[in-house]
């Protein structure tokens, strides 16, 4: 995303203007804004005009229109556009070549034009390359303004691929800083061995079954792009070699100079125990990938995720969830670690974003990390099942014994109110 | 020829007890474990289970020795002679290259007295969503263990497979349990050597859930085929020194086939499709209650279509009709293929199996590392099918014993506790497509789960409710 200009006072009023390049630019989009703000954007809408003969004439004229915001709609949808491999091999062009998300920003028309009344409600398609000029309704917090500047930092674009296989079942992912995108699935019927069926019908469905996968592969992997730094091919058993062998063997049958060289250089083999989309958490945990991608966030997520299992199976009284004991643990300055789903900062009640936006900033300033997991990621989508915010303490506490004390503490002060009317 | 059901269950029955002064009918899942690495290239890592069932297979005639012959020049040719047994079962080219089974086999054979359906379960870490399809279509199971110094040790400790099948089988319902000292041959026999072992894993079966008269011991020599039918020869004189009792067949013999329900809607997890002899698509799976037979419409779930049986087969033979227990292959006709998944259930379309994306269950948490959380991600077990799933509310831990509800929303679940959470399948792709499940109390062998996570099972289960 390109940041095109930024307006904001140290009181967090003003307006920032974004320029999205890429699917995820949607996704950082579809985090900042928040119901109730201001956004101005180019849109396309149709115009009728009665004359005064009463004929009615319909045009479609493109403007900028201010909106107040009353929904946004983030779709990501699995189905691939027609983006050809071939389109992939020219750098940044083929992530819009293939954009497969849509951003949609609905309200009332707040500033007046020509053509559109005050009040008359647009939805504005979010398109890349056209300006987004968002204005706070609540003004710029901590938080918002920390996605601005992680969203402007350039160079993205997918940067590894993986595919989960499993004899007869594949997942292909596309996986950037802040997104997971499963752009195909693929599931063939394999005839499992069997004295009825006989070793042939197996080997049969395994060779559709690859053939199949090569072919999807070509398809939804970006393997040309000089951005992807690794295809992780993972699977359980030995169906990851069996996938790899055949791709090779079908490159060089086919003469695929590039892919050939793709599959050599990028491809990591990674063991995971279930042909399932939730074990990408696994191989972000695999020590092959790990040391390619430290630096990456999706991998950091991963790291931070596996720390606070393991945690609750070590210490279970340094490993807490649930927003309301993880606020008690941060009142206590026991934060060491915040998980945090960006969910919950997209709540539609400002209340609740601002008592997240809170925590964030109070564990901050204690010296605390604070890692924003991005619920388009496999270990966001785990951290959301588990209410979406975790923490990891610096020393133990008893949950039992801190609510006790809090109830101690909102009995005292209920007291103390009641005591006060008797006494004056 | 068709009968009306309650023809049909009144010649069923008839033909039951028959049959029961005859040869009985059953399935027995052979099992049994080792620890290894991710990554074996050669040698025998295994307990030699799928040796032990090639060279019974031979003993009883059920192998020809052409096929013998056939399987010990080209395992010999391959540099693998030690692997020639196991051939017969380890039909695909990557098992055999491998030297390991990767999935179920399954086999025949009869005794004098019995009739029996062999699963040979793959014992390695990475196929156990196969043993576990295998272990749910059975009624016995036969445990092999590898007597040789260092193995069975090493398959017993905790990360070992020996324990963790024996769990398992016993979560799926199989009661008996046959446990066959296997490779006593490179231990020269030893007495000793034996009884230790089996004086190390008499407590555990009890402590898993099997009944010591249910349980019994044998010591063997697969390899060399010693005391598989016969305890005689040359190999076996060093065992007849102190071993008189029964021999492997001997003691399948005696196995009591559980009792089954036939008059019960029918119910079919599939475990195999493939393309049968003609036209049509042929599924094989295990009849877990009622009555089958052929003519008949069945409704496949989940989705909206039905199909009609053509043929069945049990053996290796065509009947007219199939009962609960037994092991047999479906052609169907007037469905298409898509409609069939490995997973899928058959029922009557007039009493079809509920379709459940959230369920409670009650669950008997294993010997784990990391406690069970709200909203944990698991991998649901349910015959052939395995679903990503989540553990959306810990509703109260309960009593190992009484069942008496402990502390109700507890915040973590620990090893070795039972409680009762519901599960929620997670979405594979844009939508989520439900699974047949049925309560326990009204089909047990319907509402048996298990629950794994990150390749290790931690907990087994039962259902109690489908919300829907």
């Amino acid at each position: 995303m390109k940041l095109v200009n930024r307006f904001v006072d140290k009181h967090g009023t003003g307006h920032v203007t974004l320029r999205p390049e890429d699917d995820e630019d949607m996704w950082h989009l579809y985090n900042l804004i928040q119901e109730g703000d201001s956004i101005r954007a180019p849109a396309i809408r149709r115009v009728q005009k009665i004359s005064s003969t009463g004929s009615v004439d319909s045009q479609r004229v493109r403007l900028n229109l201010t909106i107040k915001v009353t929904r946004v709609d983030f779709a990501s949808s699995a189905a691939p556009s027609t983006a050809a491999p071939d389109d992939a091999a020219d750098g940044s062009s083929s992530n819009q070549a293939n954009a497969t998300t849509a951003l949609h920003i609905s309200g009332p028309v707040t500033v007046e034009n020509q053509h559109v009344r005050l009040g008359a409600f647009h939805t504005l398609d979010i398109e890349v390359q056209r300006d987004v000029r968002i204005e706070k309704f609540e003004g710029w917090d901590s938080v918002a303004l920390a996605r601005v500047n992680e969203a402007i930092v350039p160079g993205k674009g997918a940067e590894v691929a993986a595919v989960v296989c499993g004899e007869g079942t594949a997942a292909f992912c596309l996986l950037s800083q802040h997104m997971t995108l499963v752009t195909h699935r693929l599931s063939l019927p394999v005839p499992r061995k069997g004295s009825a069926s006989g070793a042939t019908q197996h080997e049969k469905g395994l060779n559709r079954f690859y053939a199949t996968l090569f072919e999807s592969f070509l398809r939804h992997v970006p393997y040309s792009n000089v951005g992807l730094k690794a295809i992780v091919i993972a699977s359980p058993g030995w169906v990851r070699d069996s996938v790899y062998d055949y791709m090779v063997a079908e490159a060089s049958r086919r003469g695929d100079k590039v892919l050939q060289k793709a599959l050599k250089d990028k491809v990591v083999k990674v063991h995971i125990s279930s042909p399932h989309v939730h074990s990408l958490v696994e191989v972000l945990k695999s020590p092959e990938i790990v040391s390619q991608l430290k630096e990456t966030k999706f991998a950091r997520e991963g790291i931070v995720l596996d720390k606070f299992f393991k945690m609750l199976g070590t210490d279970e009284m340094r490993a807490w969830y649930g927003p309301d004991h993880v606020v008690l643990a941060a009142d206590r300055g026991a934060i060491g670690t915040l998980l945090i789903s960006d969910d919950l900062f997209r709540a539609s009640d400002p209340v609740t974003r601002k008592k997240y936006v809170g925590l964030v900033e109070a564990v901050q300033q204690k010296g605390g990390e604070v890692v924003i997991f991005s619920s388009m990621h496999e270990s966001g989508q785990q951290l959301l099942l588990l209410t979406g915010i975790a923490a990891l303490l610096t020393f133990p506490l008893d949950v039992e014994v801190v609510e006790a004390e809090e109830k101690e503490e909102a009995e005292r002060i209920r007291l103390a109110k009641e005591g006060e009317p008797d006494g004056g | 020829m068709s009968f009306a059901h309650d023809k049909l269950l009144e010649e069923v029955q008839k033909s039951l007890e028959a049959q029961g002064k005859g040869k009985q009918a059953l399935s027995l899942v052979v099992i049994g474990g080792i620890l290894v690495e991710t990554h074996i290239s050669l040698g025998h890592v295994d307990a030699g289970k799928s040796t032990l069932m090639g060279r019974l297979l031979y003993e009883l005639g059920r192998m020809d020795e052409r096929t013998r012959a056939a399987n010990e020049r080209n395992s010999t040719k391959a540099g693998k002679s030690s692997f020639s047994w196991a051939w017969s079962l380890d039909g695909t080219s990557e098992e055999r290259e491998r030297g390991i089974t990767m999935d179920v086999a399954l086999e025949s054979f009869s005794t004098t007295k019995r009739q029996i359906t062999v699963l040979d379960a793959p014992g390695h870490k990475e196929f156990i969503p196969n043993m576990i399809s295998g272990a749910s279509r059975a009624d016995c199971a036969l445990l092999v263990i590898d007597a040789s110094t260092g193995e069975f040790e090493s398959g017993f400790e905790r990360g070992g497979q020996t324990r963790e099948h024996l769990v398992l089988a016993r979560s799926l319902g199989v009661a008996q349990v046959i446990v066959a000292i296997n490779k006593l041959d490179q231990v020269q026999w030893g007495k000793n050597r034996y009884e230790e072992i089996c004086a190390l894993l008499r407590p555990f079966l009890t402590q898993s859930g099997f009944h010591p008269v249910k349980t019994s011991f044998i010591p063997i020599g697969a390899m060399l085929g010693v005391n598989l039918v016969a305890c005689e020869g040359e190999d076996a004189k060093q065992l007849l020194e102190w071993y008189q009792g029964p021999t492997l067949v001997d003691l399948l013999d005696k196995l009591e086939p559980p009792a089954r329900d036939i008059t019960a809607p029918a119910r079919i997890p599939v475990s195999n499709i493939f393309k049968g002899q003609g036209s049509g698509i042929s599924v094989s799976g295990r009849l877990l209650s009622g009555v089958v037979q052929v003519g008949e419409r069945l409704r496949i779930l989940p989705g909206d279509e039905t199909a009609v049986v053509k043929t069945i087969e049990v053996e290796e033979e065509n009947v007219p009709w199939v009962a609960a227990g037994s092991n047999a292959i479906l052609a169907l006709v007037s469905v298409d293929s898509v409609q069939l998944a490995i997973g899928s259930v058959l029922c009557p379309p007039t009493n079809p199996v509920p379709l459940a994306l959230t369920f409670t269950a009650r669950i008997l948490i294993f010997d784990i590392q990391v406690p069970i959380i709200a909203g944990a991600m698991v991998e649901l077990f349910h015959h052939s099918r395995d679903v990503p799933a989540s553990v959306s509310k810990l509703i109260a831990t309960l009593d190992r014993a009484s069942g008496k509800v402990v502390k109700s929303n507890p915040r973590v679940l620990a090893k070795a506790s039972s409680a009762e959470v519901q599960i929620t399948l997670r979405s594979t792709g844009s939508s989520t497509r439900p699974i047949p499940l049925e309560p326990y109390a009204k089909n047990k062998a319907m509402g048996r789960i298990l629950i794994r996570r990150e390749g290790e099972t931690i907990a087994a289960g039962i259902v109690m409710e489908v919300l829907g």
